[in-house]
Parts: structure tokens; C-alpha cells; sequence
């Protein structure tokens, strides 16, 4: 079956009409991800950009057909895993999924999720990295760009400023936690996100972790329209390449014959804007490092 | 006290929330169906799923279309244009 | 056929808990209820208890498992101490605001700073208004058959509430005593499984937990929660009496009263304490003091009719606290008495004694010197005397 008829004919089961910026990736991924994991799981959103618009619910409605609550911001992984130690104990196949954000998740929910990580807890954590606590307002993040422009890592007006500091690898971490299944995905890849979350599925032996890259368009100044364009480029440019990790094996999934510079798609976003050539060719040096680190692990 | 909720606890568990998004939008795409290869990808990337898929045709709805103009912009033919959201 | 084991607190609270039959079980090891955690563990291991682990990586990871296998519908159980309970308050005030019966032995333990690891119930009192019931045990048979019925208090469908057993560190969970293990037949007949109707996580029953809530609807989860605090005030005494019937011992409900029938002063004590204040309180008397001992089990719900009714007659009384509270220059107990108080104009002069801070022992001579403050007070008419501590020196 093909991906167009695989999520044409699953159950839509998220509340069709949700308060998202108009052209979220976000919003465009987690329906995406809850068509492939089916009726048969609880969902957890953590306070952020999903909770906020209305995925949990308001009062005494639900945003979803299927359960879904409200961790705290600082224990997703461990309210899951203990979801998921209660289905085992009797003996029912449920998904337990986290869709979190990226301030739940490399910030103050990270202590949570390595040690669900490390206990090898048989939850599924998808992780929407929009590098920021785009909710309450674009708050900078530990998984927010060097030089990026955030509430809390302002450009005075002599145009400097942004983040001082570049972002954490979360995905290497999360891979070197020896976790069965490790990813990155993006919206402007659906087929390959949906292969990730099936493979996802699967694994029964430990955490599976799937990284989205979403780039904001109302937190990083980004046109609605270009908002699938934008995170197609980040790929495109090696700057959040795709790659997966299975039982230790690295494989990238897409490799551009000619990437493009990252200064493409740092043009893309208004956040960038203030960065000197010097900031700029610092990214470059920064992505071209990684994706070097990257092939020589898929070498092994 | 007269109680609102019947619940001891917070649940929510008297139907789904909705928000009438299609109300939002300011420009609404159209589709040229002769200019449609039936790729898909409108399909794909349509943020709400707001594009549904029958048979082998794509088709867009307006109930919850917020006019991103996602659609429009990744169509490889160009076959969808954003015209004008008609004043109500 | 009961067995009887000499153990000490810390295995007391872990038969008891394992005796429940705990679904899900995630507790970080923390001095001094280390040693539960260990046999809670070793049980498992030897497959004695049927029970799931989580070695989860702290104390906010223990309570966010457990509340998660709570909403899923499991029995629940967890213990800490001090830093522990301080460090997992964000999911402690939840566990009772998502009425989740979550069962929690505390092995009350002093608060840092000063670096510290003695006994005292500071941790739990400080926390006493996160919305979770609270009952303070003398010795360590009381420690075993709390843990069975606190598993019922909770359950309730009344309450729905969570619970903490709280007993102080070292004094009882590091000293041996003689217990009594009822047989496992006896407690499945006393506490039957739990079955979540109010809450739940379950693909085939498909809700939303905790969605964002209007203040109107908040205050009427509110009012229910509090209403459910005041219904154990009920089912605290009911279970304790059930529990008295089947396996024949009482540990007095929500307060216990030792010489008040005939007293005309009462010294008020709270955990492991009571043990030398009762010697006190009986020398006291050979000395022709009417000295009574009023004992507070429960601090929530606080059992605040009980306790206008013991002590509106006297002449006066006396709290002594094994902790402080930092903005009245008092213990902690001693206001909640106070409060209670608040009836039909009745004004008794009483007196604040904190001592036994940081594990420091609390002995007979302390008591002695209290008594002796108590009856000053009466003496004396004075309201508001100032507050006596008992520290080394006296």
C-alpha cells in the first residue's frame, strides 16, 4: 500500500480543528504520526506548542478520539513508563507515545527521558523540535541554533546578539543511550517519517526515539507558505540531515548529491537575519563537522 | 455548590473539541484538475488534512482549510492557486 | 497462622506494602529508607511479591511512574525521605489533585541545610497542604498494618485520595522490633483490588486527562477534594475499627488519648516521641501532676474536632514539635492544634515546645521539663507565652 492510501485510510484522531499557527509543521506531523500508530494508543502532550492549541482539550472535551493527557514539563518519559509497565503487566499491546516538544525534552524533561532511555522502558518518544519554547512566546532552548534570534537571546539594535551558544546534538545523545531505534525526521519527508514511526512500532526490547526537525514559522519568521520549503532545505544542506539508528548501526537516509549551503536556509528565516558572514560560515563549519562525525559513524 | 462537572477529576470526556479553523483563512486554494498529476503531495503535506483523497483524486475541503498556502506552493504542476477568501 | 518476626521499620513498611499486593512500585533509595527499597526489591527477585520495579533514577522519576501507572489503573506504591519528597513535589501535589490513591511510606527525615540525614517530620508537615492524607505511626506493628490499611483508606471510593504513612527516620526505621505479619489470605479478604472508575488511561475507554481548565471548573474539583479530606475523617476511624475486628489490633483512629479522662493539663506529641513522653507523663502523675497525653495520628484531615474536645476543658497544654514553622516562630502541630481551638470562645493558655531537631533525642527529662511548662503557663494565665526549646542543654 502506498503512503497516500496507508494515511488516506486510517482514522483521523486528532480534533480536526486545532488553534495551530496556519501552516505549523508541527500540526502537519503529529497527524501524521497518530494516523500510522492507530487507535491502540494513550498519547502524552507535555505542556508546549500541542498542548496549547487544544490536543488535550479544553474544560470537559478531549482533543483526541484516543486517550491523551497532560504529563508536566519535566516528566514525560516517566509518567509513560509507567503507563507502559501497567499494559505489560496485563498483558495488552498498547502505544505509548510521547509528543513533545523540544524544551520538554532536551531541557527539563531530559533527567526523565534518559533514564527511561537507560532502564530501556518500551516507549515511543517523538520529539517536535521547533528550537524553542515556542508557546509561551519563542523562549530560547537547549536545542535552539547558535545566533538564532529568541525572546530570551535578543538582538539589540546594533544587530548583535541571538543565542551564544549551538544547539545539542539530541538525537546523537539520545543514539548514544544505546537505544534499539533512534531517528530524525522531517515534515517535508511524509513517506520516510512514516517508515521511521512504523519501525518505531516495532521495537520491543527498549525506547525507540524519533527527532522531528519543525522549523517554526511564527517563532523563526517564516512565510506559512514556505513552511514544508524550509524544512526541506535544512535537509537539503546537511544541516538536520536524516539518518536513523538500529541497534547501534547508523545509516542516513538521505544524502544530497550537492548540498546546499546552509546559508540557503538560514535566508529562509527571518531569526537569522542579524548573522554576520563570520556567524554564518561558523554554521557551515559547524554542519559540514557534523555530518563528517555522521558518515564516519554510518562507517562502522 | 452547584456543580458544573459530574467528575471528581479533570477529564475530558464529553466529546471533542473543536475550533472552526476554516473560518480563519483569508485566501482559499483551488484546484485545476487538469493540471493535477495526482501526485499527492498536497495531499501529504496539507497541515490539517484538509485534502482528502478519493479514489485516485485529490479533492480539498474548506471546513477546517486555514490557507497556509502550503498546498499551492508544493504543488509540482502548479495546479492550485490561492484566490481570495470571499467576504462573508 | 500469624507469623512473628523481629524487623525493623523500614522491612515493616516493605511486608506491609508487598502484603497489599502493589501493582507498580518506583522508589529511589534515600537515607534512612534506603532498606526498604532493598527488601521491596529483594521480594521481587525471589518472586514473594508479584509487583513490577521501576529502579527509576530519582525521586521525581519514582512519583511521575507511579502517577502514570496510577491513571493507567494500577495499585500503586512508593516511599522517600526529606530531599526525596522535596524533589518530586511537582507530581506530589498532582497525585492528589488527579485523586490518584497512591500509597507512600515517608521515613520522615530532617530538611537540608544543615547537612543532615537524622530523623525528624519536617519533610512531610512541610508539605501538608499538597492535598494528600497524612498519618504519623508510633512503632513499627503500626508501620506494617498502616501500609494494608492505607491501601483501603485510599481507595475508598469516599476518598480517592492518596496517602502518606509517615514514620521518623532511624528511630523506627533502623530499630527492631517484634511484628506480627497477618497472613496474605487475611489481607486479600481485608483489601480487594483496585479498580479505577474516576480516572483512567485506557484505549478502550478513550478520555482526556487533565485537559487546560477554566477557574469555575477548578474550583469545583477543589471543593470535591477538600469534601473528600473530610470523608476520612470517617473512613480513617471505619477502617481502623474493621482492621481491629479481623486481625485484633487498634492503633486509635485519628488521635489517642492517654490520661485525659481525668486531666487537667495535656501535653500534645505527634510519632515516635510518644513512647518517652508516656514515661513522662506516668512520673508526672506519681508526683501528683493530672497530666494527660494527647497523640496525633492524623495531621490531614486534621481531626480538629477531636481535638477541641479533649482539650477545651483544661487549664492548659503544651505541643511539643520535632519541627519548625519558619513564619510563626513555632512548631508546626502546635498551630494546627491551636486552630482547632477556634470554638465557642475558648481561650487556653498554651506553650510551643520545639525540640529533637535534626535526630536529636528527645528524652524523658525534656518531657519533664515541658510538664513543667505547661503547668507555668496555667499558673501564670499567660496566652501567648513564648516558645520553649528543648535543645542539649537542658
Amino acid at each position: 500500500m502506498n503512503v497516500m492510501d496507508k494515511l488516506a485510510s486510517s482514522e483521523e484522531l486528532v480534533s480536526p480543528g486545532i488553534s495551530a499557527c496556519v501552516g505549523c509543521n508541527v500540526e502537519l506531523s503529529l497527524r501524521t504520526v497518530l494516523r500510522v500508530l492507530g487507535p491502540d494508543t494513550i498519547l502524552a502532550i507535555p505542556p508546549g506548542c500541542m498542548g496549547g492549541v487544544g490536543v488535550v482539550g479544553w474544560d470537559k472535551k478531549s482533543g483526541c478520539k484516543i486517550p491523551v493527557f497532560f504529563p508536566l514539563l519535566d516528566n514525560t518519559a516517566s509518567m509513560l513508563a509507567g503507563i507502559k509497565l501497567h499494559y505489560e503487566r496485563v498483558g495488552r499491546p498498547v502505544n505509548v507515545v510521547a509528543f513533545a516538544g523540544d524544551g520538554a525534552t532536551v531541557d527539563a524533561g531530559f533527567q526523565c527521558l534518559s533514564g527511561a532511555a537507560e532502564r530501556g522502558d518500551r516507549i515511543i518518544y517523538i520529539c517536535y523540535d521547533n528550537e524553542g519554547y515556542m508557546n509561551t512566546g519563542y523562549q530560547r532552548s537547549g536545542s535552539t541554533t547558535k545566533g538564532a534570534w529568541t525572546s530570551t537571546t535578543p538582538v539589540s539594535g546594533g544587530g548583535r546578539g541571538g543565542k551564544k551558544q549551538h544547539k545539542k546534538d539530541f538525537p546523537m545523545i539520545m543514539a548514544m543511550h544505546d537505544i534499539p531505534y533512534m531517528a530524525t525526521a522531517n515534515p517535508a519527508f511524509i513517506p520516510d517519517m512514516v517508515k521511521k514511526v512504523e519501525k518505531a512500532m516495532k521495537v520491543s526490547e527498549g525506547l525507540a526515539y524519533i527527532h522531528i526537525y519543525n522549523p517554526c514559522i511564527t517563532g523563526w519568521g517564516i512565510k506559512a507558505e514556505e513552511s514544508i520549503e524550509t524544512a526541506r532545505i535544512a535537509v537539503e544542506s546537511n544541516f538536520a540531515p536524516l539518518y536513523e539508528m538500529e541497534n547501534g548501526r547508523f545509516r542516513i537516509n538521505r544524502k544530497p548529491k550537492n548540498p546546499v549551503p546552509v546559508r540557503e536556509f538560514l535566508k529562509k528565516c527571518k531569526k537569522f537575519s542579524h548573522l554576520s558572514e563570520e556567524e554564518i560560515a561558523e554554521l557551515q563549519r559547524i554542519t559540514d563537522e557534523k555530518w563528517n562525525r555522521l558518515k564516519g559513524l554510518c562507517a562502522l | 455548590m452547584k456543580f458544573n462537572s459530574d467528575y471528581l477529576v479533570p477529564i475530558g470526556c464529553e466529546g471533542i473539541y473543536e475550533i472552526n479553523t476554516g473560518k480563519w483563512r483569508t485566501k482559499k486554494p483551488v484546484l485545476d484538475r487538469e493540471k493535477c498529476s495526482r501526485c499527492g503531495l498536497c495531499f501529504l503535506y496539507c497541515p490539517v488534512f484538509s485534502i482528502e483523497k478519493r479514489g485516485k483524486e485529490y479533492e480539498i475541503t474548506y471546513d477546517y482549510c486555514k490557507g497556509c498556502g502550503i498546498c499551492a506552493r508544493e504543488c509540482p504542476k502548479g495546479a492550485i492557486k490561492m484566490v481570495p477568501e470571499e467576504e462573508i | 497462622m500469624p507469623k512473628i518476626e523481629v524487623m525493623n521499620g523500614n522491612k515493616a513498611a516493605a511486608v506491609g506494602a508487598a502484603l497489599s499486593r502493589p501493582g507498580i512500585i518506583a522508589a529511589y533509595p534515600i537515607t534512612p529508607q534506603t532498606p526498604l527499597v532493598e527488601y521491596l526489591t529483594q521480594f521481587c527477585a525471589d518472586g514473594i511479591i508479584d509487583s513490577t520495579m521501576s529502579e527509576v533514577e530519582s525521586e521525581l522519576s519514582a512519583m511521575s511512574v507511579l502517577t502514570g501507572a496510577s491513571l493507567a489503573g494500577s495499585r500503586t506504591f512508593t516511599a522517600t525521605s526529606s530531599q526525596g519528597l522535596s524533589l518530586m513535589y511537582e507530581p506530589y501535589f498532582r497525585a492528589s489533585t488527579l485523586r490518584l490513591p497512591v500509597v507512600m511510606a515517608i521515613a520522615n527525615r530532617e530538611m537540608i541545610s544543615p547537612q543532615t540525614l537524622w530523623g525528624g517530620p519536617q519533610d512531610a508537615l512541610t508539605v501538608r497542604d499538597a492535598g494528600w492524607l497524612q498519618i504519623y505511626v508510633e512503632d513499627n506493628q503500626e508501620i506494617l498494618d498502616m501500609m494494608i490499611q492505607a491501601f483501603r483508606i485510599a481507595e475508598d471510593k469516599r476518598v480517592l485520595l492518596p496517602i502518606n504513612i509517615c514514620y521518623d527516620g532511624f528511630y523506627l526505621s533502623h530499630m527492631a522490633e517484634k511484628v506480627v505479619i497477618p497472613d496474605q489470605e487475611e489481607v486479600d479478604a481485608f483489601l480487594p483490588p483496585y479498580r479505577p472508575e474516576h480516572i483512567l488511561l485506557d484505549p478502550e475507554k478513550p478520555m482526556a486527562v487533565d485537559p487546560l481548565t477554566n477557574g469555575y471548573l477548578l474550583t469545583e474539583y477543589r471543593y470535591k477534594h477538600m469534601q473528600a479530606q473530610q470523608n476520612a475523617l470517617t473512613v480513617i476511624e471505619e477502617i481502623d475499627r474493621e482492621f481491629a475486628e479481623r486481625f485484633g489490633r487498634s492503633h486509635g483512629g485519628l488521635v489517642e488519648a492517654y490520661r485525659c479522662d481525668d486531666c487537667d493539663a495535656i501535653m500534645v506529641t505527634m510519632g515516635s516521641m510518644t513512647g518517652a513522653a508516656r514515661e513522662a507523663v506516668d512520673a508526672a502523675r506519681d508526683d501528683g501532676k493530672k497530666i494527660g497525653l494527647l497523640k496525633i495520628r492524623t495531621v490531614r484531615p486534621f481531626p480538629k474536632n477531636k481535638v477541641f474536645e479533649l482539650l477545651k476543658g483544661v487549664k492548659a497544654f503544651g505541643v511539643v514539635d520535632r519541627n519548625v514553622s519558619f513564619g510563626w516562630n513555632t512548631g508546626i502541630v502546635y498551630q494546627e492544634i491551636r486552630a482547632s481551638l477556634y470554638q465557642n470562645n475558648t481561650v487556653i493558655p498554651s506553650v510551643p515546645f520545639v525540640g529533637g531537631l535534626g535526630g536529636e533525642d528527645l528524652t524523658m527529662e525534656h518531657f519533664l521539663v515541658a510538664i513543667d511548662g505547661i503547668y507555668h503557663a496555667a499558673a501564670s494565665g499567660d496566652y501567648e507565652p513564648a516558645t520553649q526549646w528543648l535543645n542539649k542543654e537542658v
